[in-house]
């Protein structure tokens, strides 16, 4: 238990997807004029990630891992195709992100008009992808460890750019030198947040 | 006493005609809101709530932070004098620890001040109190053995990518002392961190390890009394040993409204609230520690009164500023238990919760709003009803 926790903990703020890794920083400094919407396209990406990292884990445990054929006959032992794994998680992230946009429509329009355009636009934030990449990467030893790793890099991408959404905020008010205006300001932004981040790293 | 101010004003004027003087007019601005009053006034239509102004706010602070100050000064030569074994009277005590404590504060007041005046010339404004109090505050935060050129990097540093790009005092949305300390940290870790540099001039054989550091290190039989820990005559940064005098300057921030109360009591309640939890689960040494013990240890208090309590970088909002301090208090705590990379949390907690401190206010005025927009319709409906019974 302890170190699902651990993981998920590290998963916020050590591992932290924009503060670490810089992925999914398009969106990130793209949706991130005003509060409201940063929530909602942060909402969507804990979603999708929560949902496409297990089932992209059930895939590569079972299809693609050297020798994880093995289960429909011995002989298939020797097949590896986690050279496919890339363009599998791209697909399958598309097509659960097309899935999600149909059932939210369905049976929630609330929600669906609040994520409005960010929904489909989720398709193609690298954060999930890499979200994926790594999980391989790391071999996680059972699914709960995916599932806690996933939320966790799901609520550290929205507390990220919540919290940035809110200096971005404040900072309009603010007398910025001329030249820094705009994208300068939010990448010191973005490092200065990312050193207050690294409390929490050595867990 | 006119004469004074008449030289001022001709000072003034010979600083904005002449051409050599020109680059230097910041600096003779700031010289001389310091020694006699501000120039500006207000010329119309203010809103004069209260006498007090920038300069008043940040020289209360500077009063609240010179016990912290006079006693860290003492303590840095007693515990030289204790680790090397010599018998020192009072005034050699005082001496050493000034002679290790101005060169501190001399590099960062030099080497923030000259980067504030050059960004104040430039772009046309005047040189903020804000520094002095980030001046004084920093060289409270840092270990007596630290080395001046890294402490001058920091300050360089957070001066000028906390502060100066946003626009100056008033516009950061982190506290650059906070800043140059976390740089420190994660730039130089061996200056700030582990058991050499807490003593000044510490012969090698001593072993000067803060009692966070003793617990850390599973050497809690080391620790120090309570009331060691309290009048503060423990190895540690600067200004951050002694309570006492942590709790005078606390008292005279909370009888002037400069620091919230609000904040700094919910930062110590919280504290003790999470100690305690710890306490009960209890599984290591360090989660055994009581609760009221971690407030007299490393920097907590410190941070609780001065850095939690920062104007700027704390929430605006009353709401707000107590979720932010019971957020810091926990934080804090967790750090300091959970994280074994890292014995002390306060100021790494407070820096992280800066971040979130414009989400707490956005959420708390959303909030607001909701609730009296509620208020109203329902007030509406109500006078509706009064009016025009049976038609709304």
């Amino acid at each position: 238990m302890e170190s699902l926790f651990d993981l998920f903990i590290r998963s916020i703020f050590v591992d932290n997807m924009i503060f670490a890794y810089f992925l999914g920083m398009c969106s990130y400094l793209a949706v991130s004029k005003n509060v409201k919407t940063a929530f909602g396209l942060g909402i969507a990406v804990c979603f999708v990630l929560i949902i496409t990292i297990p089932v992209n884990y059930l895939i590569y445990n079972l299809l693609l891992k050297g020798g994880a054929l093995i289960w429909i006959s011995p002989a298939l032992e020797n097949v590896d195709l986690s050279f496919l794994s890339l363009i599998i998680y791209i697909a399958v992230i598309a097509a659960i992100v097309q899935l999600l946009e149909m059932i939210i429509e369905k049976y929630s329009s609330a929600l669906y008009n609040s994520l409005g355009i960010f929904l489909p636009l989720i398709a193609v934030n690298c954060a999930i992808l890499g979200g994926s990449l790594f999980m391989q990467e790391r071999n996680f030893a059972s699914i709960s460890h995916c599932v806690s790793y996933a939320a966790g890099s799901g609520i550290g991408w929205l507390l990220a750019i919540v919290a940035f959404a809110a200096i971005r905020e404040r900072i309009r008010y603010s007398n910025i030198p001329k030249p820094l205006r705009g994208l300068g300001i939010s990448y010191i932004t973005t490092g200065l947040m990312g050193i207050a981040f690294m409390a929490l790293s050595g867990i | 006493m006119k004469w004074i101010e008449k030289t001022s004003d001709k000072l003034s004027q010979a600083f904005k005609s002449k051409r050599i003087l020109k680059p230097f007019y910041a600096l003779f601005e700031a010289a001389d809101s310091f020694l006699l009053t501000p120039k500006t006034l207000t010329s119309n239509g203010s809103h004069i709530r209260d006498h007090v102004d920038m300069k008043r706010i940040m020289i209360t602070v500077m009063i609240a932070l010179l016990p912290p100050t006079l006693f860290g000064i003492w303590n840095i030569g007693y515990q030289h004098f204790a680790a090397v074994g010599i018998y020192a009277n009072f005034w050699h005590t005082v001496w050493y620890g000034i002679a290790r404590w101005f060169p501190i504060i001399l590099t960062v007041y030099v080497s923030g001040l000259v980067l504030e005046i050059i960004f104040a010339q430039r772009r046309g404004h005047s040189v903020a109190e804000g520094f002095f109090v980030t001046g004084m505050i920093l060289p409270l935060i840092v270990p007596p053995e630290i080395p001046l050129w890294i402490l001058s990097i920091a300050t360089i540093f957070a001066t000028l990518f906390a502060k100066e790009v946003y626009g100056g005092t008033g516009y950061n949305f982190l506290n650059p002392a906070l800043v140059a300390r976390a740089f420190i940290f994660f730039a130089y870790p061996g200056v700030i961190s582990g058991d050499g540099v807490w003593i000044a001039g510490k012969p090698d054989a001593f072993s000067g390890a803060t009692p966070l550091a003793n617990i850390a290190g599973s050497a809690a039989s080391s620790l120090p009394g309570t009331s060691d820990m309290f009048v503060g005559i423990i190895p540690g940064c600067i200004g951050e040993t002694s309570k006492i005098a942590i709790i005078l300057g606390a008292l005279l921030l909370i009888y002037t409204r400069v620091a919230s109360f609000r904040t700094m009591i919910s930062v110590i309640v919280d504290g003790l609230v999470t100690g305690s939890i710890f306490n009960l689960i209890g599984s290591t040494a360090l989660m055994q520690v009581p609760a009221w013990e971690h407030l007299l240890m490393g920097g907590f208090l410190f941070g609780a009164v001065f850095m939690a309590t920062d104007p700027v970088t704390s929430p605006h909002t009353g709401t707000g500023q107590i979720i932010y301090g019971l957020l810091v208090g926990a934080l804090a705590i967790f750090i300091r238990v959970v994280n074994r990379g890292y014995p002390e949390g306060m100021m790494l907690a407070i820096l992280l919760m800066n971040v979130f401190s414009s989400l707490i206010d956005h959420l708390a005025i959303q909030r607001n709003i909701k609730k009296r927009l509620a208020r109203s319709s329902r007030a509406r409906a109500c006078a509706c009803v009064r009016a025009k019974p049976g038609r709304c």
